[in-house]
């Protein structure tokens, strides 16, 4: 049977304007989906945008996504990232107007 | 060690029969083996500690300090220099990482609970990390930082501390707590074990308004002047940078039929806990009969990541 886990990396977070979720090890992964949770937003024009990025190290970081994932409103959005080596971590920005606020969960699934 | 009969032949054998497994060979077991976690095959149960939450889901009813502990992580300890430095048996460790915050504290947690009491017995090959410096995370401004002699790294200075302990229920609730203070708050190497003479403050006191805790506080006694040293301060393996990872061996015994701590054995040293006081909760709590859980933790003093790696873990009871 396939090692699996799925993790939590942001809960019940309340992000505004740019930020990183914390390096992930998952060197022995195959395979790695993200989830995203919009719980609610506030602010008008609300909008997430999220790319994934890799690390050789967990210290220096480049996108993996070729362009951003945009999530307005709330509701559950998903995405595979494939050949990621062994770090993964999103990199994201809430936009809008000034108070533009996301309350999110963040998962990542992972199998070998 | 006995048995159920008591006799040195059932020590013995047993003895051979755990030197003759390779896995074992390096653990010294009670009667009975709980639980053994290799990290090469998943996290055996090793999950983020989160405080508890309302009848509705609602994530804002965690108390502030207990709803980020970080996930632990399958780590090939991986660093910028040398790539995959690997675990002590195969390649993956459990990694417990804080946030790069002064304070931040990141818990692993196994649930378990008891069929008898006894002597229970928690044994681990650990090692322990500070993040090394890049341009990004800005370690070598943070506090702790400076002074590298060529032998002493900075990044020594840059670990706060790590725990072991358990939440133990037999209608009586109560914490044994051991921790490593390898630096105090002012990131001054200290290199002792403590422990905590108060029980750590829970969901249900702050619901009844009897503990209110920031969201950087150290969870398990959050007040400094709480923890005790026991032992003389105890140097452990750094190895004088953030990128080479030597792996420690710890045992820690304690009595579940006294309540009790009763040694703790850190590589070639041995310390008696058993005047160590363990206080209980003064109140009784529900849906926690026989509970036996054991976490882990690390807790950083400045802001830099600091990371937990445990290669192995082996629970043992003699009931």
């Amino acid at each position: 049977m396939h090692q699996s886990l799925t993790v939590v990396l942001e809960r019940n977070a309340r992000l505004t304007g740019e930020f990183t979720t914390e390096p992930y090890e998952v060197a022995w992964a195959r395979e790695a989906r993200w989830f995203i949770r919009v719980l609610d937003t506030e602010g008008t024009g609300t909008a997430l945008e999220v790319t994934a990025q890799i690390s050789p190290d967990g210290l220096h970081w480049c996108d993996l996504d070729e362009g951003p994932t945009r999530i307005e409103g709330a509701g559950l959005v998903s995405w595979p990232s494939r050949e990621f080596g062994g770090w993964l971590r999103l990199k994201g920005r809430v936009s809008g107007d000034d108070g533009a606020m996301a309350r999110v969960m963040i998962y990542l699934a992972l199998k070998a | 060690m006995t048995g159920p009969t008591g006799s040195s032949l059932d020590r013995s054998m047993l003895q051979a029969l755990y030197r003759s497994d390779i896995r074992l060979s390096r653990f010294n077991p009670l009667e009975r083996v709980l639980v053994f976690d290799d990290f090469n095959s998943g996290t055996h149960g090793w999950v983020e500690l989160q405080g508890n939450y309302d009848g509705e889901s609602n994530l804002d009813t965690i108390d502030d300090h207990m709803h980020d502990f970080r996930p632990p992580q399958l780590s090939s300890c991986n660093f910028f220099d040398v790539g995959t430095h690997g675990a002590m048996s195969g390649t993956y460790a459990l990694k417990v990482a804080t946030r790069p915050e002064k304070g931040h504290t990141a818990v692993a947690i196994r649930r378990l609970t008891m069929a008898g009491k006894g002597r229970v017995q928690f044994e681990t090959y650990f090692t322990y990390k500070s993040e090394a410096a890049s341009e990004e995370n800005q370690a070598a401004q943070q506090a702790g930082s400076g002074g590298w002699d060529g032998n002493l790294h900075p990044s020594e200075r840059q670990f706060g501390a790590f725990t072991v302990a358990t939440d133990i229920c037999d209608g009586v609730r109560y914490h044994c707590v051991a921790r490593y203070l390898n630096t105090d708050l002012d990131n001054e190497m200290r290199r002792q074990w403590v422990y905590p003479i108060v029980p750590e403050p829970t969901p249900r006191e702050h619901l009844e308004g009897k503990a209110k805790l920031d969201r950087l506080a150290d969870f398990t006694a959050p007040n400094p002047e709480d923890w005790k040293p026991f032992g003389e301060p105890q140097e452990l393996c750094y190895n004088e940078v953030p990128t080479k990872v030597n792996w420690h061996y710890l045992r820690w015994l304690i009595d579940t039929s006294t309540r009790s701590n009763i040694e703790l054995q850190v590589n070639d040293r041995v310390y008696d806990m058993r005047d160590i006081p363990v206080p209980p909760y003064d109140e009784p709590y529900g849906s926690l009969e026989n509970l036996l859980n054991f976490y882990v933790s690390v807790r950083t003093h400045t802001n830099v990541r600091n990371f937990l790696y445990l290669d192995s873990v082996l629970i043992s009871v003699d009931w």
